[in-house]
């Protein structure tokens, strides 16, 4: 198939299976932990007020197993997100920049530069006491489902939306 | 043409705009509370004299509110052309000022309902694309007006100066009503009797909503299933209902297409095409070449033998605009020849050197996948007849069911391939029609690779490209494929110096 193009091959060829991506800042795990958590804490203490207000006698033995349900729902996202976070990679290239994660289901995105509508650089609350950011990059069409890169540091992000934006005026 | 408008100061609209506003304004309240409106009627008689006058006096009320308010509307909406700005001022209380570049309009359109045809007067769309919100549509001018302020935005356009006075041009493609209603009898009647069921869904749910409001839920249910009950004792009825759900399907795949599609003309000039169409709303686009981001050529068994195809086109939109208007931006034509197809492709640059090039199809992995996913489906829905039913015949459906599944993931994956020249790639699909989207490399905004656990043993890959009006998947090819398509594209992309809007 590839015969077509031998006489169009460039030197400057890209090609995403030979660049080295850049894991994201390791604190950041400790930020999705602790959202994780705080969810965690949300709903159980929703659980406990719905068991002291309305289950009081109706079921009593299966109680428990609700509790269960929600602790093993939770153990099996903290698995997740820890062993996940490893694959969480970006790549600032010359042209383009790219971004992977998962372990269940893999995604790799790139955007051109040369496609680039806008940058935005977020910080959530947790972020901001590890100096975290995320940087989202949007092209034109259907945004929602663009490039965002969570969990570098803050003088990263806006390194890399510089770098980008000159790229983008020059 | 003489004309003595030029834009340079704010404008009304035509005095007749009042009307269009009016009338559009009430068609959106009757929408609302039809169904108030049609129980109130119901009990009509039962109402006493001195009453009715309080109710006369309401209606008069709210139809003297809606003209006051459809005079202010127009009053304020009023707008002008500064330098290379499309200005607009409207609102009542809240006043609005938009100003669009022209270089930010992708299209200026001209649209005319039943309304606006017999007062004659023509709704003005000005369409932008990217991330402004402003989409104007200025409800009703002159056809002189609306041509003279197409020419005065469009005249700017440096790339376009070549002055398009020819006229009595002969049309590239004229459909007419015989040849429409060809296309029309062979449509996806299937398609077409789930569109008409969507909308009686729609209209059932609002009645339904309201007799739940007012308790009368049961009668209706009664109703129904008094109804049901004998349809179910009687053969001669599911027959007879069979055949005039076929003639539903037929009758309204017809009027939809002659609706749409009525007295279909097309033009190219510089670079563009013009197309005309629509019986009750009349519909002129003009499609600019390097605003369409892909194409897609569908055609079904029997219009095939007949030698017609349908070409959607897709135009960019802006990520923010709301399912309706993403419709509109979607531009479909019916009943292509061959020739008219080539010609289509050789103004978008799709070059003919693709036809020779032989499709390559998705791995084995995906027929497979989608019979592994029937069984989660089968499995269950059996479960369900052994344990939830007393009879067995219900067993039978599986006769009927599975060969048509199967056959479907046959024809699913037979059509699901994908092939690609130099400049643009070539995606088919379908399962009943075959569709071909031709997507030239450069217009793709970004590109994903997805791969699920098991797709990773099987050594395949999801490839999704995402182009300024939507999304475009090739599923389950070899990874190694995937790769050099998404490295090729990205280096198409990176290298392209060509605007893609």
């Amino acid at each position: 198939m590839t015969n077509l193009f031998q006489n169009n091959v460039v030197s400057t060829f890209p090609d995403i299976t030979k660049i080295d991506f850049i894991k994201i800042n390791k604190k950041y795990l400790k930020v999705i932990l602790l959202n994780i958590s705080l969810y965690f804490l949300l709903l159980l203490i929703g659980l406990i007020l719905w068991d002291i207000y309305f289950l009081n006698e109706q079921i009593p033995n299966q109680k428990i197993y609700i509790y269960l349900c929600l602790i093993l729902v939770f153990l099996f996202l903290y698995t997740v997100f820890i062993i996940g976070f490893s694959k969480r990679k970006y790549a600032v290239r010359e042209k383009d920049i790219s971004y992977k994660s998962g372990i269940l289901f893999k995604k790799t995105t790139t955007v051109p530069y040369n496609r680039v509508q806008h940058i935005e650089i977020d910080q959530g609350p947790f972020s901001r006491i590890f100096k975290l950011a995320a940087i989202s990059v949007y092209t034109a069409g259907d945004s929602s489902d663009d490039l965002k890169i969570s969990g570098i540091l803050k003088e990263d992000a806006i390194q890399i939306k510089e770098f980008i934006s000159n790229k983008i005026d020059g | 043409m003489g004309n003595t408008t030029d834009f340079k100061h704010f404008t009304k609209q035509s005095k007749k705009g009042i009307l269009v506003i009016y009338i559009n304004l009430l068609y959106k309240v009757f929408k609302a509370i039809w169904v108030l409106l049609f129980l109130f009627i119901q009990k009509f008689s039962k109402i006493s004299e001195d009453k009715l006058v309080y109710i006369y006096g309401f209606i008069a009320f709210i139809l003297l509110f809606f003209l006051i308010r459809a005079y202010l509307i127009f009053k304020n909406f009023q707008f002008k052309i500064d330098k290379e700005y499309f200005v607009l001022k409207q609102g009542i209380f809240k006043k609005t000022n938009t100003e669009i570049p022209f270089d930010r309009i992708q299209n200026i359109n001209f649209k005319q309902n039943i309304i606006q045809q017999i007062i004659n007067v023509h709704e003005v769309n000005i369409e932008t694309a990217g991330s402004t919100k402003a989409e104007i549509s200025i409800k009703a001018l002159a056809f002189n007006d609306a041509k003279a302020l197409k020419n005065a935005i469009t005249i700017y356009d440096k790339k376009e100066t070549i002055v398009e006075k020819v006229t009595k041009e002969k049309p590239f493609l004229k459909i007419g009503f015989l040849e429409l209603l060809k296309v029309s009898l062979t449509e996806n009647h299937l398609q077409s009797l789930l569109l008409l069921f969507a909308v009686l869904v729609g209209f059932f749910q609002q009645i339904n909503d309201l007799f739940d409001g007012l308790g009368q839920k049961e009668t209706i249910d009664k109703y129904i299933s008094e109804n049901t009950s004998a349809l179910e004792t009687s053969v001669f009825l599911i027959v007879g209902f069979l055949i005039l759900l076929t003639i539903t399907a037929v009758l309204s795949s017809v009027v939809r297409v002659v609706f749409k599609h009525f007295n279909l003309t097309v033009y190219i000039k510089n670079n563009a095409l013009e197309i005309y169409q629509g019986l009750t709303t009349k519909k002129s686009v003009i499609l600019k070449r390097n605003k369409i981001q892909h194409i897609t050529i569908a055609t079904n068994p029997i219009k095939k033998i007949l030698g017609i195809s349908f070409i959607t086109f897709k135009q960019a939109i802006s990520g923010k605009v709301a399912g309706k208007k993403q419709k509109d931006k979607i531009i479909r034509i019916v009943g292509c020849k061959t020739e008219q197809i080539n010609q289509i492709k050789k103004l978008l640059a799709i070059h003919t050197q693709l036809e020779e090039i032989p499709f390559q199809k998705s791995n084995k992995y995906l027929k497979i996948r989608n019979y592994i996913r029937s069984l989660f489906f089968f499995i269950p829905l059996n479960l369900l007849f052994y344990f939830g039913m007393e009879e067995y015949n219900a067993f039978w459906i599986n006769i009927l069911v599975i060969p048509m599944y199967l056959i479907s993931v046959h024809f699913f994956y037979k059509k699901r391939i994908f092939k690609f020249s130099e400049d643009v790639l070539c995606i088919g699909f379908g399962i009943l029609e075959t569709h071909n989207t031709y997507l030239p490399f450069y217009k793709v905004q970004n590109i994903k690779l997805k791969q699920t656990i098991f797709q990773e043993r099987k050594n395949v890959a999801d490839l999704i490209f995402q182009t300024a009006s939507g999304k475009l998947k090739i599923p389950c090819i070899d990874l190694e494929k995937a790769m050099f398509i998404y490295n090729y594209t990205l280096f198409k992309v990176e290298s392209s110096t060509k605007s893609w809007m």
